[in-house]
């Protein structure tokens, strides 16, 4: 199986982050009654721009298998927090909720 | 005051299946300085090929319309809603906590026009909703037809946003005004033909930023064919 994780800006599809592009080391944990995503990733433009629409992120774990079809899932961001620590050169991204899909479920 | 945008020098896109001029940063397309107007953040002018469309994909906390002016689309959702919608017919989704849907040209053989608009909510962390209304196109005839509204206007799809959203067909010659109330805002696009605004000409593709303008004089110097968006 493999697994991507991608931020996106909801308003267009910018990409901010994309493991299949470039692999950054991340963890996600249930939190409360939602995720936290915890991404190690050094301070750059790309993540000055996603912290500037924190409030407009599609957040997605693709999930593909060689047996089955893709599983996506994508997660409401809402408030967040959304935030980036320098010391410790860590993105966290807290999600409200999310939906998992199949893409091929709907109809073309 | 009443800022015009030509059709030139916007933005255009050409993916093969989707042909599209963007009036604000949409996709590869990014300008800082063009990322809204008001609540709009999207308003792109989509031509899809027969068959073709955007696959499943989320939203959320998000107004969005769609405005057939050729063709027909097929508007499928997690919500269940699977609908096919035509010239005359507006669909509206309101993304809220997330919905997952697809767009597609449900023709095998037309090309498919649509104006896909996009504008920030009243409220962010709503319930998702999708709704498909119908007005009659005759009524566009040397009219502003409201076609979207928070109001509650017949043969209009409502909206989560203070704004409302009118279509007009106007003969060469006739004349409309539109009261803009202080505060508020008008967006034009010129799906077609060529119109005289506040003594501004507009041509097919233009768009204009309307503030503080009070009342607004509309004149077709050919037939026009446009869209009045009237916001916070």
């Amino acid at each position: 199986m493999k697994t991507t994780f991608q931020v996106k800006h909801a308003v267009g599809g910018r990409m901010f982050l994309d493991t299949n592009k470039e692999a950054v080391p991340y963890t996600l944990t249930p939190q409360g009654e939602g995720w936290l995503f915890t991404v190690h990733v050094p301070w750059s433009e790309k993540i000055a721009e996603l912290l500037a629409h924190k409030q407009e992120l599609n957040v997605f774990i693709f999930k593909e298998f060689e047996d089955q079809p893709t599983l996506k899932t994508w997660y409401y961001i809402k408030d967040g927090p959304v935030e980036y620590d320098t010391d410790q050169e860590s993105l966290t991204i807290a999600a409200d909720s999310r939906i998992e899909y199949y893409p091929h479920e709907y109809s073309v | 005051m009443i800022d015009v945008f030509p059709a030139a020098t916007r933005h255009s896109a050409d993916l093969g299946w989707l042909r599209s001029q963007p009036s604000f940063s949409f996709g590869a397309y990014y300008d800082p300085n063009r990322t809204g107007f008001s609540v709009m953040r999207v308003c792109n002018d989509d031509y899809l090929a027969p068959g073709k469309g955007f696959g499943a994909h989320p939203h959320s906390d998000m107004e969005i319309v769609s405005i057939v002016l050729n063709g027909l689309i097929r508007h499928e959702d997690n919500l269940g809603n699977s609908v096919v919608s035509s010239f005359g017919e507006v669909q509206r989704m309101s993304a809220g906590t997330g919905v997952i849907h697809t767009e597609f040209n449900a023709s095998e053989t037309e090309e498919l026009r649509l104006l896909q608009l996009w504008f920030m909510p009243r409220e962010r962390g709503q319930a998702p909703s999708y709704e498909a209304s119908r007005f009659d196109t005759a009524k566009l005839q040397n009219a502003l037809l409201p076609v979207v509204s928070d109001q509650g206007l017949e043969q209009t799809a409502s909206i989560g946003q203070d704004m409302t959203i009118y279509l007009s067909k106007l003969e060469q010659g006739k004349q409309l005004e539109y009261e803009g109330k202080p505060g508020r805002k008008q967006f034009i696009y010129m799906i077609e033909g060529q119109l005289l605004v506040h003594g501004e000409t507009l041509a097919t593709g233009d768009t204009a930023q309307i503030e503080a303008a009070g009342l607004l004089a509309f004149e077709a110097k050919e037939a026009a064919f446009f869209m009045l968006v009237d916001m916070p």
